[in-house]
């Protein structure tokens, strides 16, 4: 572990050690031309952003009423039919996921909501929303079998319906392992590459609407690092975006231990 | 009188709807679980749809083809199984040194949860990120270029946390009275844990390696910088070389539809799409069957 930061952390400073190439210009600018020495990355940022977040509002709460679901209401054979589904669902390898988005998916936003090639971030964020879907059921559904029961047989017995019970007593009681469920989701979604990449479009541009193609940090690094000479600017570009989604995940990592101690 | 039957009234309004709300969102959550099954069967059903007419002797045994249409996709499928055998082979007895190190010996202290973040943080790690990490390591500095050793290699460091993981679930659900008897007839720390803990503890082990094998078999990101996307060159497509690059199939589901030439992309793809899936229900059932089996035979259940 150790040493993949420090190698990454080294290649990934190069761009700013040796190409003189300042961080905020990689951070903030969204002109990406890395053969004229000004690699803006702020597109591939906002792409990874935005994906990210469509599908965590999307797969987030859908993905905790199945945990839910699981939890509290199925009945035994449903819940031992949904289990083996669910782990099918993480078992599905991405590029599949990619290739289904790329077969059905894309030609039905061209055709639907008028988008002119279907690929973009309203497709990327679909097929993200899904992915994510399993991680979040699983842990939202242990986070919520671990609230006593004596909490939610208090509820019930002072003559709150079970929703109710639910929304007051089990939810809160469990906020600390939901909210670890959305940052494990958050961090699937934002290192996912080539489901993204296949149905986002790939064009480094800022899009002008959810229809738009774009690109995001992990689709430009599968786009390009192929060609890529080994010691240019665009290079080491791409290596100052592992870098920085390796540093997100750090960051996600510390949020969950954060959102943990704070729950116990 | 009057002002009892009211306020009955205005309690029973309210517990009506209280019932409407509940009723609305138990009939929520059932279909929000419901989609989830519908839309794997869907997703099952439309691959098979896609991919049936694709498949056949032929396309399972023939070489890809770089230009003109008709390529099959014998040797990735080889490179699959080799890369993911190569895989086991480096990450398991280390996860499980590691896994039983921290379960069985490792007293709570820094070293432990240095330990315990270190493989926290490494299964976050994105696997296209570990696939630069490889470029690094294997092909550039050790000048291998793109190899199925170096693709192993990689998938190793991407899977290690996962085994730990199952190795430490697996071991923490052998109950402590199984330990403590086995002590206390004179049995060492090592003999304990050889004959009694890890007998107990291989049904939760072997379905959770089946199911890491399948994420193995899957990956596609961090292979495509290392192992790379075409098949061996040397002698024949299907080669045992560790130094020899190796697409496996995944890759080539994501490169046939990326950058290759062919004209016949999409029933490669549809082939390839529907291979993997079909893997990945074999990985699923079998590691739900294994897992059955042993238990009753070492756990008597």
């Amino acid at each position: 572990m150790g040493a993949l930061i420090v190698y990454l952390a080294y290649m990934g400073l190069q761009l700013f050690v040796v190409d003189h190439v300042s961080p905020l210009t990689f951070l903030f600018s969204s002109n990406f031309a890395p053969d004229e020495k000004h690699p803006g990355a702020l597109v591939f940022i906002i792409g990874s952003v935005t994906i990210t977040l469509f599908a965590i509002c999307v797969g987030g709460p859908l993905g905790v009423a199945v945990g839910i679901f699981l939890s509290l209401l199925a009945p035994k054979r449903l819940a031992g039919a949904m289990k083996p589904a669910i782990e099918i669902l993480v078992g599905i390898p991405s590029v599949v996921y990619g290739w289904l988005g790329l077969t059905l998916l894309v030609p039905l936003v061209r055709e639907h909501a008028g988008s002119q090639t279907g690929f973009g971030l309203l497709t990327a964020g679909i097929v993200l929303s899904i992915m994510i879907l399993p991680t979040v059921v699983s842990l939202s559904e242990d986070a919520l079998r671990a609230v006593p029961v004596a909490l939610q047989e208090g509820s019930m017995s002072l003559g709150a319906t079970r929703w109710q019970t639910i929304w007051n007593v089990l939810l809160p009681a469990a906020r600390g392992g939901l909210t670890v469920a959305v940052i494990l989701g958050i961090a699937r979604a934002i290192g996912e590459a080539l489901a993204v990449q296949m149905v986002i479009g790939n064009s480094a541009v800022l899009p002008k609407g959810l229809l738009a193609p774009t690109a995001a940090l992990t689709t430009e690094i599968v786009t390009d690092m192929g060609s890529a000479q080994e010691g240019t600017v665009l290079f080491h570009s791409l290596f100052s975006m592992a870098l920085l989604l390796l540093l997100i995940a750090m960051a996600l990592i510390f949020a969950v231990r954060l959102a943990l101690r704070r729950s116990a | 009188m009057a002002a009892a039957a009211a306020s009955f009234h205005v309690r029973s309004a309210g517990a009506v709807r209280r019932r409407a709300v509940n009723a609305l969102m138990t009939g929520a959550l059932w279909a929000a679980a419901l989609s989830i099954l519908v839309l794997l069967a869907f997703f099952v059903g439309y691959i098979l749809y896609l991919g049936a007419p694709a498949i056949s002797w032929h396309f399972l045994t023939a070489p890809p083809s770089e230009v003109d249409a008709g390529g099959g996709i014998g040797p990735e499928i080889f490179n699959s199984f080799y890369i993911l055998i190569l895989t086991l082979f480096f990450t398991t007895p280390i996860a499980m040194a590691g896994g039983i190190y921290l379960q069985e010996y490792a007293r709570p202290g820094l070293f432990t949860s240095a330990v315990q973040f270190c493989a926290e943080s490494l299964a976050t790690v994105p696997s296209i990120v570990m696939g630069l990490f490889g470029l690094l390591v294997f092909v550039t500095m050790l000048h291998w270029k793109v190899t199925a050793l170096g693709g192993a290699l990689t998938l190793t460091l991407l899977n290690l946390p996962a085994l730990m993981r199952v190795t430490q679930e697996a071991l923490a659900s052998v109950p402590d009275a199984f330990r403590e008897g086995s002590m206390a007839l004179g049995a060492t720390q090592w003999q304990t844990i050889r004959r009694v803990v890890l007998p107990s503890a291989i049904a939760p082990l072997t379905t959770g390696i089946v199911l890491i094998a399948g994420r193995i078999f899957g990956e596609t990101a961090a292979l495509i910088f290392t192992a790379g996307v075409s098949v061996s060159t040397g002698r024949s497509a299907y080669d045992f070389g560790l130094f020899h690059q190796a697409e496996t199939l995944s890759v080539h589901l994501w490169y046939t539809h990326s950058e290759s030439l062919v004209p016949d992309a999409a029933r490669v793809g549809n082939g390839s799409a529907l291979v993997l899936l079909v893997m990945v229900l074999i990985f699923n059932l079998s590691a739900r069957f294994i897992g059955l089996g042993l238990s009753r035979r070492f756990m008597g259940k």
